[in-house]
């Protein structure tokens, strides 16, 4: 049995946020929560969160490499709890080891971005959102990770304990098929309904109307990736997790000379020859003139929306929520492409 | 759009907020109207995800 324990910069003993740009590194044994597995960890390998999630491609190639390497018979990463730039991390090596033939186990919280990151591949327990819950984790990632080691059957997410990776296996049994309509008919109708998937979905309730636009704050957001020229802050094409505030004090029109927007999901020609197209805030500088709208807010807020998993793209709609409601915004218009 | 209660549909996938084939007038008016729509929408009462015209 080879095990390679995967963690961030933090857990190595490196440092925290400051040393969050370290690259890929690999040392022998094991490391920080690694020696609390049970398990004997031949090699621990890692990653500085931040440098993990702007320069992922390097990263995956050095990690792959060293896992092609070691060739483990199984790979565990984290757990990483709450926090969603070790979470991602964990998911993509995770991921990419399973799909390498490596069985590999993770651990996070379920809301973790790292879950979606992780596409069903390799399994993942949840925790909770903080470091209190490794005394509890740890035991129930080295049950599974053993278990994959010696590649004895695993059983389904709720018999095992971890998030449900939507695969599907065909078993045999011995009741047709006729008897077994019948009784989950049954079951349901006695209430028993845990043999139905749930439907995705995150719905919102519509929020109540404004009274009146004329006397109200009114913010402009958008999805459609539009920065000022030269895109100074970085932001991605896609797969963005983050978003940009921009002021527009004295701005009346997002006029091509000075911005732009570098979105990767579709054909920005038409955009860029003028991007109030995106965003309208030229027309929408007119209305408050008029008294239409009672005031534009200081800033639009921005973000490119390609391939952003949906956990993230609501954590980011949850921070630029809440800060347009603490600066007194009573209404948004967001512009999607 | 996803989860959106009030939905304005936008001219193109491209240019949500307007269309190259019109005039650079005729352009701006059209714009100024779907944001006038667009407060018309934030100041009305909806029970479920809505979707308006743009115009009419």
């Amino acid at each position: 049995m080879t095990v390679v324990h995967y963690i961030n910069q933090f857990f190595a003993g490196m440092g925290g946020e400051e040393k969050a740009d370290t690259p890929p590194f690999r040392l022998d044994g094991a490391t920080g929560p690694g020696r609390g597995l049970g398990l004997e960890v031949a090699t621990t390998i890692g990653c500085g969160d931040d440098y993990f999630a702007e320069h992922e491609d390097e990263a995956l190639s050095a990690l792959l490499a060293w896992l092609e390497e070691a060739r483990p018979s199984v790979l565990v990463c984290g757990p990483a709890f709450g926090s969603g730039r070790y979470g991602y991390a964990c998911g993509v090596v995770a991921r990419e080891a399973a799909h390498r033939g490596i069985p590999a186990v993770t651990a996070m919280h379920q809301d973790n971005p790292g879950v979606l990151a992780a596409d069903g591949a390799p399994y993942v327990i949840p925790t909770g959102t903080s470091v209190t819950s490794m005394r509890e984790t740890l035991p129930k990632m080295a049950e599974l990770a053993g278990k994959l080691s010696r590649a004895e059957a695993v059983g389904g997410p709720d018999e095992e304990g971890y998030l449900p990776r939507h695969v599907r296996r065909n078993t045999i049994r011995d009741e047709p098929g006729a008897s077994r309509a019948i009784d989950l008919l049954l079951r349901k109708l006695a209430g028993d309904v845990r043999t139905e998937a749930k439907p995705p979905g995150d719905f919102v309730a519509p929020p109540p109307p404004i009274a009146d636009p004329a006397a109200a704050t009114i913010a402009l957001v958008t999805e459609a990736g539009c920065v000022p020229q030269g895109n100074p802050d970085h932001l991605p094409s896609r797969r963005s997790f983050t978003w940009l505030r921009y002021s527009l004090d004295g701005v009346t029109s997002l006029s091509a000379d000075r911005y732009e927007t570098v979105h990767g999901g579709f054909d920005t020609a038409a955009a860029n020859q003028d991007p109030n197209r995106l965003v309208p805030l030229d027309a929408a500088r007119e209305l408050e003139r008029d008294g239409r709208i009672g005031r534009l807010h200081d800033f639009f807020y921005t973000t490119s929306g390609v391939n952003t998993p949906v956990a993230v793209a609501a954590k980011m709609g949850q921070e630029i929520a809440e800060e347009l409601v603490s600066s007194g915004v009573q209404a948004v218009i967001l512009t999607g492409t | 759009m996803v989860g959106a209660n009030r939905v304005l549909r936008g001219v193109s996938i491209t240019h949500p907020t307007g269309d190259p084939a019109l005039s650079v007038g005729d352009e701006l008016e059209l714009r100024r109207r779907m944001v006038d729509r667009a407060l018309n929408m934030l100041s009305t009462p909806v029970e479920s995800r809505t979707v308006w015209e743009a115009e009419g």
